[in-house]
């Protein structure tokens, strides 16, 4: 399907948007993590209770990842096309920013670290001692898998930093006033998803050294 | 004062090009940067060996016409804030600098000679919807058609546009939304424009793909270039304009 460059923006907005949405409820959902094995073994539970409903979600979030992957992969590729020659002298007009910059980048880390994370927690093996939570504090206790999860936060907070306040203005949302403070919402957002997802792999290795 | 030259020397469209480096000596301090290039042409002509002069756009010399396209030190039209480069002074560079001359890099404004492009694709998105061709009658009475104040000042904000191509120069995806949001904003904005708001916004998106410039990325970088300050708002604008004629349009 060939969509226009304004959809196929608006349809990465919607979609960025979308799974702002889904991480906001996945963070504070994992921070039951802290507060003890059974509250958050318990919230598991009563997710998987509503059956149905959580296909209808975990569809609807397949969708929207692979919606936004398409289109950011085209967007880029028309991007590049667009601009063959380089300068010789390269600067920026003082706007753009490393994280606007390095978007596919970011993304790329994202889009490696999705299919992992989920292969680890949702189809690992929790059948342990613990449950969900001594699935996820197992794997955790292991320093690399803990790095590896830092890492991919500080890209999740690199994409929201600019990517929040870019869907605002893609879907023009028109007033001019509110463009900086969405942009910096979006930055503050952005940044304290990706500390909040990051300090749970963190905890969760002090707790492992300290027993 | 003294400077040395970068310049982008290319023969013709399918031509390879490359830099030149040249010193132009004597330089006043009050020339402005096409003055400074006009000597240093002036020089290479009555030189008579065969060089060509270098080719670059022109024609108001005064930041009206949007003409003047060329990227100095990384900067489309230079270093000045709301200028173009027919408004750069030599007293804005330091004696004995280094400048590198480029042309406006976008695959839709390709290069004809040295840093002369060609900047039709610009004209073709104009083509495409950017006018009012209802019938508005004879020239109205000056208060027949009340205006809000608001309205008036966003319609002549965008109308300000001079389609110099800066914004498509300074973009790392060449995009032309700024240049296409301003006519489309501006038009909007009044009633004459509004009777044909979702032909205009549609055809226009589309022939600006067309022309292969590249997809907005949000960062800003245009309207910091941009000779007459004209706010990526326009573009948040046009984005909605776009929407509500693909959902509402018909
Ligand atoms: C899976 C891998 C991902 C890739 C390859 C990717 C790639 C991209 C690219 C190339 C852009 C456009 C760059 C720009 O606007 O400057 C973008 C924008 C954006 N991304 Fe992602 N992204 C990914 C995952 C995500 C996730 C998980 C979220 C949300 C939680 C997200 C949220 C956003 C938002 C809100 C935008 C701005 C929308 C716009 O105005 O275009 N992205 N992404
Ligand atoms: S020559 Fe007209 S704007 Fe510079």
């Amino acid at each position: 399907m060939t969509m226009t460059s304004i959809l196929k923006k608006v349809a990465m907005a919607l979609s960025g948007l979308a799974m702002l949405g889904f991480l906001v409820m996945h963070l504070a959902g994992n921070f039951l993590l802290l507060k003890s094995a059974k509250a958050f073994n318990d919230y598991s539970a009563m997710l998987h209770s509503t059956g149905v409903l959580l296909y209808v979600a975990e569809a609807g979030l397949v969708l929207f990842f692979l919606v936004h992957v398409v289109s950011g992969v085209r967007v880029s590729r028309e991007n590049r096309k667009a601009r063959q020659t380089q300068y010789a002298v390269k600067a920026t007009a003082g706007q753009a920013t490393l994280f606007s910059r390095t978007m596919a980048l970011s993304g790329l880390i994202i889009l490696v670290f999705v299919p992992v994370h989920i292969a680890m927690f949702k189809f690992g093996n929790a059948g342990g001692g613990g449950g969900l939570w001594g699935l996820v504090m197992r794997e955790f206790s292991q320093p690399l898998t803990a790095a590896w999860y830092v890492l991919a936060m500080l890209a999740v907070g690199m994409h929201l930093s600019h990517g929040v306040g870019s869907a605002f203005q893609t879907l023009g949302i028109l007033k001019p006033t509110w463009r900086k403070p969405l942009r910096q919402a979006g930055v503050l957002l952005g940044w304290a998803l990706a500390l909040g997802f990051a300090s749970i792999p963190v905890w969760a290795l002090m707790q492992a050294q300290k027993v | 004062m003294k400077f040395t030259l970068k310049l982008w020397r290319q023969k013709g469209r399918t031509e390879p090009g490359a830099f030149e480096t040249r010193v132009v000596e004597g330089v006043s301090e009050d020339m402005s940067f096409l003055e400074m290039l006009d000597k240093m042409n002036n020089e290479i002509e009555a030189a008579k060996d065969g060089v060509e002069p270098f080719a670059f756009d022109s024609d108001c010399r005064e930041g009206i016409c949007g003409t003047c396209s060329m990227v100095i030190g990384g900067r489309p039209h230079g270093p000045g804030e709301l200028s173009t480069t027919c408004q750069i002074y030599m007293r804005e560079f330091k004696d004995g600098e280094t400048i590198t001359v480029e042309p406006f890099r976008a695959a839709a404004f390709p290069v004809l000679r040295d840093s002369v492009v060609d900047r039709s694709a610009f004209d073709r998105i104009i083509g495409a919807g950017g006018y009012v061709s209802t019938n508005t009658g004879g020239a109205p009475d000056a208060n027949a058609l009340p205006i809000s104040k608001a309205d008036a000042e966003l319609a002549m904000d965008a109308a300000q546009c001079i389609g110099c191509g800066a914004c498509v120069a300074v973009c790392k995806n060449a995009s032309a939304m700024l240049f296409t949001s301003a006519k489309v904003s501006h038009l909007v904005s009044l009633p004459q424009g509004k009777v044909e708001r979702t032909p205009r916004v549609l055809a226009m998106v589309k022939q600006m793909d067309q022309e292969g410039f590249g997809n907005c990325t949000n960062e800003g970088e245009c309207e910091a270039v941009c000779p007459k300050g004209i706010s990526i708002s326009h573009i948040a604008r046009m984005n909605r304009e776009y929407v509500r004629a693909k959902l509402f349009g018909a």
